[in-house]
């Protein structure tokens, strides 16, 4: 069976989306199957690093929810359409799919307005496990906890938690910590992104990892170039040797080798 | 046999429409009745016999005695948390999230909301 992994942050802004998009090609590039989530709905973004916009999206997981269509046809296959960026084009042939939230306004509305069947998303979710043949499962969560993201976190064999060293960021990953653990998750990461140049990351990892007492996968670096990227392309998979990607890397190393 | 599944569809139907449970009920269950309905969260559906199958796979720490297992297998089916069909061996247990509630703006909020993106067709 396929692993469910959850990125989730408690905050917004810490660049999950981006972090998760990044991983699973990462992943995927290991000749994984790969799934991606967006169960973001109220705020859906990471289709724009798989270089889709409101005119080319086709089924969403909103169609899903409203029983528009099945789990199968959300599917955005990134291997066979991604070759339009550096960094997308390595992906090409590759097993990963996108299963994207709508970015309509009316389509967001209507799920804020009416909510939805939650047994039918989780269906959709195991679903969809199956039929790809998954070999993970990456879901982007909406940050803070909602309905759809302790789901997330209920079914996943991993939670990966992003924050930023921010002492707001590490209060709500206090929370988000605690829910982990009394929902036994079996396995927990952190990992921090646009910390400061300058700061001694192995004091930071060690104060970080003795406070949540988990494993802190990698520290990402606050930098320009991923800045200026603009979530236009995987930055990870166009600029391999950049530090952020490089700590990337070991967060993606961390998912490929846990038991 | 195309009446025998609607009519299971059916009885399936009615018995979610009654209740369930939320993401965050789970987190407060005893240790036990959490571990079934982790397994049956992504299980989505198993007769008796698989239950059973399942718990004895599990770790020796996590193991549940058939009574256990009955007895937790009732309470979670009484509150409607798991939907219970046929009874004994042959009973096939599903599980039953709530359904997330819609938002609770006046509705005059979503009419001016949605006559506003009407007049946008790319929204």
């Amino acid at each position: 069976m396929g692993k469910i992994i959850s990125i989730h942050s408690f905050r917004g802004g810490t660049g999950k989306s981006n972090s998760t998009a990044n991983l699973a090609a990462l992943v995927a590039l290991q000749d994984k199957r790969v799934g991606i989530v967006d169960t973001d709905i109220q705020s859906p973004g990471i289709h724009v690093l798989f270089g889709l916009d409101a005119k080319n999206m086709g089924k969403t997981i909103n169609d899903f929810l409203h029983g528009k269509c099945e789990i199968g046809e959300v599917a955005y296959p990134v291997g066979d359409k991604a070759a339009n960026s550096p960094g997308r084009s390595n992906l090409a042939g590759k097993k990963l799919w996108l299963f994207p939230s709508s970015i309509h306004g009316r389509e967001i509305g209507q799920i804020l307005r009416e909510g939805y069947d939650v047994n039918l998303l989780n269906t959709g979710l195991q679903t969809l496990m199956k039929e790809f043949e998954l070999d993970y499962l990456f879901i982007d969560t909406h940050p803070g906890l909602n309905e759809e993201t302790l789901l997330s976190i209920a079914i996943s064999d991993m939670l990966i938690i992003i924050l930023r060293p921010d002492n707001q960021d590490f209060q709500g990953t206090a929370v988000t910590v605690d829910i982990a653990r009394s929902l036994d998750v079996p396995k927990l990461l952190l990992m921090v992104n646009k910390a400061v140049p300058g700061y001694d990351y192995n004091d930071m990892k060690n104060q970080i990892e003795g406070a949540f007492n988990a494993q802190l996968a990698g520290i990402m670096p606050l930098n320009f170039e991923l800045a200026n990227n603009a979530s236009k392309d995987l930055f990870a998979i166009s600029t391999p040797n950049h530090e952020w990607s490089r700590e990337l890397k070991k967060v993606a190393d961390a998912i490929l080798s846990a038991d | 046999m195309a009446g025998v599944f609607d009519r299971l569809q059916k009885e399936i139907d009615n018995k979610q429409k009654e209740g369930g449970i939320t993401a965050l009920d789970l987190a407060n269950l005893p240790p036990a009745l959490r571990r079934i309905m982790r397994l049956m969260l992504r299980q989505l559906q198993m007769n008796y016999p698989e239950l059973c199958k399942a718990i004895e796979e599990m770790p020796e720490d996590q193991h549940l005695s058939r009574p256990d297992l009955d007895e937790a297998l009732k309470t979670l089916s009484q509150q409607a948390w798991l939907i219970q069909i046929g009874k004994g061996e042959k009973a096939v247990y599903k599980v039953n999230l709530r359904r997330k509630a819609g938002s609770n703006l006046a509705g005059g909020i979503w009419s001016e909301l949605d006559a506003k993106l009407k007049d946008n067709p790319d929204a």
